[in-house]
């Protein structure tokens, strides 16, 4: 061991989305605080959107496949036997660096899905014991919105007002109103207004919100929260890789092991919280496997690492009259739809998806609506005539859809045998398959989807593709009562280990049909206020 | 991987064999330049290479591949479509960046530039009553008791 690091409060394994949030928390709470974080901290100038090769940096250094980007933080995630690769990203801010800012809260029916559609499990907790947590983080994230979406219960407030939907909202919606479909301005964690000695900006409107925002004008939590938590005396560690979590002689957590910059250190605290994400985090859990838990940290169950799910994006897009100037920024959602969110059992399959209407980013984005493998369009894109086809970027339209993907033991993350990072730890290995009822949620949300294009006035539709990654990488550490049947308890602490924490997206019991930001941010907010609230209680280590 | 620096790596002959083999994926037409118009085999590849280094790999081999262009595209495209995807990926790329096409396309600007909403404008695209329909239907989530 090269050094021992200062005893801390709490050591968050991590710094990303839900670390951020929790950080933040705790050191406004009094509590020491350090983030071992595998990355580094985002440079806004570095950033690709608002340079010309955007589009070929975002394919590259700035992918949200670690595979593509291959950055010395980025672990090796094989996924040789998935049926989607996994996005992450591995730096400070994490994953909300590289996603799209949607800011979807689920429905009260998704914590009770087993009650209600007999599969799966319950949450242990409901919608309305999440609402205020949902409703002080959209403060925090700056989530713009419109009140009133009769999608939600009442409560759903964004704290800034919505963006403009533009031309793309506007058509779509008058065709989602002859088919008498839902639709609402979008929700997202994109701020509309600037806010007094902000560090973040309002929205400008590049339309490359997934690339990460230059203006920071998108809120990952490298902007809204991790800067404020180190100014509140937080630490962020960069370069710092996590190898195992350590036990003291009583199996309470007491901190971690960590490489930098080739030499071993240790961090030493009372209390463990990881966020290291619905891949990171069950991986770093099996690699520290001891005498007392043979089969990794807290895995009792057995379910570390099981469960996976992912949510395979499906996409369609529609050709229209007008140019309609789709590359219009938030990118975010300018619409969404709940309308085949919820269960109906006519259709053959239980759950559903949510619909956003997005805008393309650029000219490649727009090319690849055609040469994607998944791509049914069914013309040649090459050659004669591609000018043309060309020429219809900027009239094109398209819905991404998020099925609700439900929970199999046989979809998990395990160790690689013989694939490692820049460390030398063991690699990630994903097995993955798209479940039937996931399939088909996806089949008949498509075939809806062409007609939304029809009624509003398309030329031609067609469907884009299916089985996109998403990074909505959830359920690997599930949250349940039941210490025979999940990892954590309903306040995220692990049932093996009293004061070992999860806080990211492996604890979702079920993945839930919209994209996950807000609820693994709320979820993040409750644990840190229940340790807070709770500290006298907390067993810790010694 | 470190980027194909084709101003150094190539000569005249291997970027106008470049052009020949881009201007079967983009001939042009309808107002667009041809790819050898909008020197694709020149600065933009080189850009669009150093942008993504990954795509160099497939220009090479592509280059390197003897016969008519369109033959040996539409063979690489049945015998090794990544390799195909990957180097048109990296044509368009570089005709993309152009500025001319750009503006031929509708894109404002030769990058995404800045364009902060309107005063007005959010409520302009919702005027006419057009979200009442779907505030009239009322809520539509099912209750959970």
């Amino acid at each position: 061991m090269d050094s021992k690091q200062d005893h801390v409060d709490v050591l968050i394994v991590g710094a990303g989305t839900a670390a951020g949030v929790a950080a933040r928390h705790l050191a406004e709470a009094g509590f020491t605080v350090v983030c071992l974080e595998q990355g580094e901290w985002v440079d806004p100038g570095k950033l690709p959107g608002n340079k010309p090769e955007y589009e070929l940096a975002g394919a590259k250094d700035w992918h949200p496949d670690p595979n593509v980007r291959g950055r010395r933080e980025d672990y090796p995630v094989d996924h040789s036997e998935s049926d989607l690769p996994v996005w992450m990203y591995n730096g400070v801010g994490g994953s909300s660096v590289l996603y799209g800012g949607i800011w979807a809260r689920p429905l009260p029916s998704d914590f009770r899905v087993s009650t209600l559609d007999g599969v799966a499990d319950d949450w242990p907790l409901t919608y309305d014991e999440l609402l205020p947590y949902y409703q002080a983080v959209e403060r925090e994230m700056r989530v713009s919105g419109l009140a009133g979406n009769p999608a939600y219960p009442p409560g759903f407030d964004p704290p800034l007002p919505a963006a403009p939907i533009h031309q793309t909202g506007r058509t779509m919606a008058e065709g989602m109103n002859r088919l008498g479909w839902h639709w609402w301005p979008g929700t997202n964690s994109i701020p509309t207004l600037n806010r007094d000695n902000s560090k973040e900006g309002r929205c400008v409107r590049y339309g490359i919100c997934r690339m990460g925002c230059p203006e920071g004008a998108k809120s990952s939590t490298d902007v809204t929260h991790l800067r404020d938590a180190v100014a509140l005396g937080a630490q962020v560690i960069t370069r710092a890789r996590v190898a195992r979590v350590t036990l003291d002689d009583r199996g309470r957590a007491n901190g971690a092991v960590y490489l930098r910059d080739g030499h071993e250190h240790f961090q030493s605290a009372s209390l463990v919280i990881m966020a290291a994400g619905g891949i990171g985090t069950p991986r770093l859990l099996l690699m520290s496997a001891s005498e007392r838990f043979p089969d990794g940290l807290a895995n009792s169950s057995g379910l570390v690492g099981k469960r996976l799910m992912l949510h395979p994006y499906a996409a369609s897009v529609g050709i229209y009259d007008d140019d309609l100037e789709n590359w219009l920024g938030p990118a975010g959602e300018h619409i969404g739809s709940m309308q085949f969110y919820e269960s109906d059992p006519s259709r053959g399959f239980v759950r559903g998806a949510k619909w956003a209407l997005l805008p393309i980013a650029g000219p490649l984005e727009a090319a690849e609506k055609w040469t994607d493998p998944g791509s049914l369009n069914g013309e040649e894109f090459w050659g004669e005539g591609s000018a043309d086809r060309m020429k219809s970027f900027g009239r094109m339209l398209q819905w991404h859809i998020v099925p609700e993907d439900l929970p199999e033991e046989t979809n998990f993350v395990s160790l690689h045998p013989s694939l490692t990072d820049s460390d030398g730890l063991p690699a990630a290995k994903v097995h993955y398959r798209v479940s039937d009822n996931t399939r088909k949620i996806i089949d008949f949300n498509l075939a809806r989807s062409l007609e939304a294009h029809e009624a509003a006035g398309a030329k031609k539709a067609w469907v884009a593709g299916r089985n996109f990654m998403t990074g909505h990488n959830t359920g690997t550490a599930k949250m349940g009562d039941d210490p025979a049947t999940s990892v954590v308890d309903r306040f995220g602490r692990t049932h093996d280990v009293p004061n070992l924490y999860i806080i990211d997206a492996s604890v979702f019991t079920t993945s839930t049909g919209v994209n996950p930001t807000a609820t693994i941010c709320a979820l993040a907010k409750r644990t840190a206020s229940h340790i807070a609230s709770n500290a006298r209680e907390q067993e810790v280590a010694l | 991987m470190t980027a194909l620096d084709l101003s150094t790596e190539l000569g005249d002959a291997s970027r106008a064999r470049l052009a020949a083999l881009a201007d079967v994926l983009i001939p042009g037409g309808s107002g667009l330049p041809s790819a050898s118009e909008a020197d694709v085999a020149g600065q933009w590849i080189n850009r669009a290479l150093a942008a993504n280094g990954d795509l160099a790999g497939a220009v090479t081999q592509v280059l390197a591949t003897p016969g008519a262009p369109d033959e040996v595209l539409s063979d690489l495209r049945l015998s090794h479509p990544d390799v195909f995807e990957r180097f048109a990926f990296a044509v368009a790329g570089a005709y993309f960046m152009n500025p001319a096409v750009r503006d031929a396309l509708g894109y404002p600007g030769i990058a995404p530039r800045r364009l902060p909403a309107a005063d007005g404008e959010a409520e302009y695209f919702l005027e006419d009553d057009v979200l009442a329909p779907v505030v009239d239907r009322g809520s539509i989530y099912r209750r959970v008791e």
